[in-house]
Order: C-alpha cells, then sequence, then structure tokens
C-alpha cells in the first residue's frame, strides 16, 4: 500500500504540484490549506510523513509542528518544513549564533527563536527544511530518504 | 577738630580784645604819669596810638605764629597723608593704609579711606579672581578659540587651538584669520551670514593645520562690543568635529547598506513566492507533456502564468512606489466610486466565508480628490482586511467579517472613510511597521509595498491615515479626507 505524505499549505498552487509530484512517484497524497486542517487530516489519516509550510493561516506550521513533536501518538512522525529562510536555519544546528553578517530580517528572527525555544523545550527539529522557490524533485528526493524508501 | 578750631578761634578773639582793652588802659594810665595835664591833648592821643600798634604788632604777631603751627601740625600733616594715600590708590597699591589713631574728622576721613581702599582692594581682587576664571577656561577649553581684530587679524587664541592647528601663539598673533581657513572665502561668508547680528551658531567650515591637513568644524562667530556698542572685535569658538563627521559618514554609509539589504532581502522574498509557482507549474508542464496529460498541463501553465502575473504585478507596485503621486482632483461621490470595489471584493469575500458589509449612507457629500487613488487605497484596505479574517481562527458562532464605512466629520469638514475587521489583528510591533516598505506579515503574496503606497495616496490629499488594532480581535483603518481637498502647493 502506498505511503500517505501530507501536504499543509495554504498557498493551493504548491499543494497542487507537491501532489502530483508525490502521487508520480509511488506515495498518496493528503492535502490540508492551513495548520488547524492539517492536524485535523493528520488525526484522521495518519500519514507516514508531513510537509509543513511555515506561515499558515489559522495555526502557524511550527505551532502544528511543535504540537505533533509533543503528542505522544505523532512525535516520531517525520516532519518536512517549507520556508523562505530554510538556509539561514539549516545553520541553527551545527552552531547557536548565525555567524553570517545578513542584513536584518523578521521572519528569520522570529524562526530562529521558534527553533531555539523548541530546543530549550527538548524537542526534536523539524527532520527537513525546503526552501522556496520549491524544486518538487528534490522535495521527493528527501521524502523517500526519510521513509527508508 | 573743626569745633577745636571754633573754640581756638573764639579764645583768640576774646583774648585779643582783651589784651588790647588791657593795652589801653595801660597805655591811658602810663601817659597820664608821663605827661602832665600842661601837655596838649594831640600828643598824648599820639602816645596812645602808637603804643596800640606796637602792641598789636605783636599780638598779630603771636598769633599767626600759633595759626601756623597749629595749621601745619593739625591740618596740612594729615591732609598731606590723605593725599599720599590718594597717590598710592593711584598707583594701584591697594594694600595701603592710613593711620587712624587720630580722634579727630582726620582720624574719621581715615578711617573711611581704609574702609574705602580695602573695599576697592577686595573687588579688584574678585574681578580679577573672575578673569582670571574665565581665561582658564577659555585656555583650557578643548575647543577652538580665536579673538579677532575688526580687521580680521588674529589677536589672541587659546591652547585648544594652538593643540588643533598645531600653530604657536607667536606663530599666528597678527596674522590674518583667514590663514587658518581651508577656503578663505568661508570666513568672509561667515561674516556675511552673521551680519548685523551678535552671533552665528555651528557654521560648518573647514580648517587647515598648520601640516596641511583640514579639521570639520562647526564655528560659533560672536561680535565683541565695546560699552558703547561699537564692534570691537570678533571672537569664534569652534568645535572640531572632524570624527563626528568621518563616524557620522560612516554610519550613513552602512544604514544604506542596511536599508539596501532590507529592499533585496524582502524583494527576494516576494519573488520566491512568484518563483515557486512558476517552478511548480513547469514540473506540471513538464509531468504532463510526459504523460500526455492534457488538465495537468493546463493546470501547470496556469500556474506558470500566477507565477508571472504575480511578478508583474510586484513590478507594477515597485514602480508606483517611486513615482511621484500627482492627483486628479475633481469632485467625486465616494459611495459611487467605492461600489466597484464591492463588486470585485464580494467574490473573494464569499470564497473564503467572509462577511463583507458596505455601509456607507447616502447623501454624504462629494469630496475633492482622485478617485482612482482614493479607491485603490480603499481596495487594498478591504484585501488586507480580509487577509486578516482569513489568518484568523474562529470560535464556534463567530463569524468573519469586513466592514467598509463612512461619515461625515462636519465639525472639521472632513470624510471618514473606515475598513473594519475582526480579523487577526496587529501586535503593537507589527503596527509600528505596517507603513515602512517592504515590511510584510504575509508570506504568500506580500511585496510589503501596498500600505506603504497607500499612505502615501493619502498623503497627497493632505488625508490623515492611522489604524487601531488589537491582536485577535480586530482592526480598523481610518482615511480621513478635507472635503474641500488638499490645500494647493
Amino acid at each position: 500500500m502506498a505511503k500517505k505524505v501530507l501536504v499543509v499549505d495554504d498557498d493551493v498552487n504548491t499543494v497542487k504540484f507537491l501532489s502530483v509530484a508525490l502521487e508520480e512517484n509511488g506515495y498518496e497524497p493528503l492535502a490540508a490549506y492551513n495548520g488547524k486542517e492539517g492536524l485535523e487530516k493528520i488525526e484522521a489519516e495518519h500519514p507516514d510523513l508531513a510537509i509543513l509550510d511555515v506561515m499558515m493561516p489559522k495555526k502557524t506550521g511550527f505551532v502544528l509542528f511543535k504540537q505533533l513533536r509533543k503528542s505522544e501518538e505523532f512525535k516520531d512522525m517525520p516532519v518536512i518544513m517549507l520556508t523562505g529562510v530554510a538556509d539561514s536555519l539549516a545553520e541553527l544546528d551545527d552552531q547557536s549564533e548565525d555567524t553570517h553578517e545578513r542584513p536584518y530580517d523578521n521572519l528569520r528572527e522570529k524562526l530562529r527563536t521558534i527553533i531555539q525555544s523548541m530546543k530549550e523545550d527538548g524537542l526534536v527539529k523539524p527532520d527537513a527544511f525546503i526552501d522556496k522557490p520549491i524544486d518538487p524533485e528534490k522535495v521527493v528526493e528527501r521524502v523517500r530518504e526519510l521513509l527508508g524508501d | 577738630m573743626l569745633k577745636r578750631i571754633n573754640i581756638f578761634l573764639k579764645l583768640i578773639t576774646c583774648n585779643f580784645f582783651a589784651f588790647v582793652l588791657i593795652i589801653i588802659i595801660l597805655n591811658f594810665y602810663h601817659s597820664r604819669q608821663t605827661y602832665s595835664y600842661a601837655h596838649d591833648e594831640s600828643g598824648f592821643i599820639v602816645e596812645i596810638l602808637s603804643a596800640f600798634l606796637v602792641h598789636f604788632v605783636v599780638t598779630a604777631f603771636v598769633f599767626t605764629a600759633v595759626s601756623y603751627f597749629f595749621v601745619r601740625f593739625f591740618i596740612k600733616r594729615p591732609i598731606r597723608q590723605l593725599q599720599r594715600g590718594m597717590d598710592k590708590l593711584a598707583e594701584k597699591e591697594f594694600g595701603y593704609r592710613l593711620d587712624e589713631s587720630r580722634k579727630d574728622e582726620f582720624g574719621a576721613l581715615s578711617e573711611s579711606f581704609n574702609e574705602m581702599a580695602s573695599m576697592l582692594e577686595s573687588s579688584l581682587n574678585e574681578l580679577k579672581k573672575n578673569r582670571d576664571y574665565i581665561e582658564s577656561i577659555l585656555e583650557t577649553s578643548a575647543d577652538i578659540i580665536i579673538q579677532a581684530s575688526p580687521s580680521g587679524k588674529i589677536i589672541a587664541l587659546n591652547s585648544g587651538a594652538e593643540n588643533a592647528l598645531g600653530y604657536q601663539r607667536n606663530e599666528v598673533l597678527g596674522k590674518p584669520v583667514e590663514m587658518l581657513f581651508r577656503y578663505p572665502q568661508e570666513r568672509a561668508e561667515a561674516l556675511k551670514k552673521l551680519g548685523d547680528q551678535d552671533s552665528l551658531a555651528n557654521y560648518s567650515t573647514q580648517f587647515k593645520t598648520k601640516e596641511g591637513e583640514f579639521r570639520d568644524v562647526l564655528l560659533t562667530i560672536s561680535q565683541i562690543r565695546n560699552p558703547s556698542g561699537d564692534i570691537i572685535g570678533t571672537i569664534g569658538i569652534s568645535k572640531d568635529v572632524t570624527e563626528e563627521f568621518r563616524l557620522q559618514t560612516e554610519l550613513l554609509r552602512s544604514q544604506r547598506y542596511a536599508s539596501i539589504g532590507q529592499v533585496f532581502t524582502s524583494v527576494q522574498h516576494s519573488m520566491k513566492n512568484m518563483l515557486n509557482a512558476c517552478m511548480g507549474g513547469a514540473y506540471m508542464v513538464r509531468t504532463g507533456l510526459k504523460k500526455e496529460n492534457h488538465s495537468m498541463l493546463i493546470e501547470g501553465w496556469d500556474m506558470v502564468q500566477d507565477g508571472i502575473n504575480s511578478l508583474v504585478k510586484m513590478s507594477k507596485e515597485m514602480l508606483q512606489y517611486v513615482k511621484e503621486f500627482k492627483p486628479t482632483l475633481r469632485p467625486v461621490n465616494l459611495k459611487k466610486a467605492l461600489s466597484d470595489i464591492d463588486d470585485n471584493v464580494r467574490q473573494s469575500a464569499d470564497d473564503r466565508g467572509i462577511r463583507f458589509n458596505v455601509k456607507i449612507p447616502d447623501g454624504l457629500p462629494e469630496v475633492i480628490c482622485d478617485e482612482t487613488m482614493i479607491r485603490s487605497a480603499v481596495m487594498d484596505l478591504v484585501s488586507n482586511a480580509l487577509d486578516a479574517c482569513q489568518w484568523k481562527e474562529y470560535k464556534d458562532g463567530e463569524f468573519a467579517e469586513v466592514v467598509l464605512d463612512a461619515f461625515e466629520d462636519h465639525e472639521n469638514h472632513k470624510y471618514v472613510i473606515e475598513v473594519r475587521d475582526n480579523g487577526i489583528g496587529m501586535t503593537e510591533e507589527v503596527k509600528t511597521s505596517i507603513f515602512n516598505p517592504f515590511f510584510s506579515t504575509k508570506s504568500k503574496s506580500g511585496t510589503g509595498l501596498g500600505l506603504s503606497i497607500t499612505s502615501r495616496m493619502i498623503g497627497v490629499h493632505d488625508g490623515e491615515f492611522d489604524v487601531e488594532s488589537e491582536p485577535n480581535v480586530g482592526t480598523k483603518f481610518r482615511i480621513v479626507l478635507p472635503i474641500d481637498g488638499p490645500i494647493p502647493k
């Protein structure tokens, strides 16, 4: 049976092309358009992996993600996060400080704080960050890696 | 003293008359003894007169001698002493004191003199202290202080000037003060600016040091006048701001880079989302072609088109942002003009399950404004309000609502447009940033230019634009337009 992958993004286009790409590669795509809907889908369908956009109406991707990591049932579910600032977030893996000099960026700062607070809470950070603009083939590749296919 | 002289004079006078009387009597008696009645009467009188004369002369001599000694010892000496005291004062020997042990008027005078001298001494000391104090302030001041004569020659300068400009006092005293300026004509310019005023503050100029280096200074130049008001020169106090200028320039440059960086980051954020649609669309077109799936191909192509449209929109907005807004003013019935928004927005609101109510009453006055601009501004606010509702998680029984309202502010003769929503609201932090260009809270669609452009459009109408908002309660944007239009510039 095909593994279920949930795509949660308020951008209809992204949900559509990622669903197409996943389906083309033998996965069963599920779709949700905001964080709240995403949680409902997860609880109802128990997907094998979730792809969450960070900035979404009605519960952001991070709020949803934290909820998943805190729940007994879904804490081990692999999660890929879509964001415009994935490149700088990846640096947080190894170091607590962003050593690169970048112009001030609201969103980046916000995400840094969230990830920092997650680390402090002892939560496991997302399994992968994927930068926008999204290359659907790269997403599929990451999904394969994480699901061990 | 005077009393004593008076008594003395009286005594002398009495004595004198008594003396004369005694002499007359004595002479008369003596003559009677010496001359017989047989002698003729005239000889007798001559006798008496000559005796009287001799006695008178003797008396006068004694009186004069006594007076002389009196005057010499009691008047002339103390006056001379007083005169010497005055001379000493004139010679600025303020410490000189008179002997005030005498009990007479001269003693009192000496006491007054001494008092006056000590007062003079202490006030002069005070003056000197003040002068020394001011001089030491000027001298030790790190500022460059230079005094010039009316003809522009350097009269004095402090060590601050020596240190900053590298000259020794004797190298510049008497030379024209222009020599210290990088551009000598700037002194004349400063004086021209000074004109009839007493001082000119913070004239920005450059000095040239002895080594030929240039120092940026802020020069405050003041006219010095004598007590009768004539100008007797100028004093210039200059602050060396070379370092501050350098830091300021550096700061400006780094700020410029930072803001350019911020613009790039924001543009890149917006572009990422647009390119996302293009990339995803291209993937679908490719897959559709490969699988000969026509509907997938069409869907993919639409997606690419979406991305292109967004890019075109952003490019237009950016262009609009940099251009100057010139409103085409005419009287506009805003209820009618804004009904367009109603048609456009209703569909989008319905799709998202948001109630959109237009409550503009009839009978409001026409407003002199640029119809297109105001419509576009209101449209922007309404579409923001719809987004704000979409982002909020409503409780059961609650529904998302956006209201477009207008009323007349009779008192101020203004037309007020309000766009209210019960959406996600804004934090104080967001609220203070929303009018900044390229600030956006929307990850997908915003360029961050919308409100900044709207705010400028209201600005060219001399209108006011403000916002009230509370997180998770809602937001109210308000545009206040003068009914008679902007004041012609």
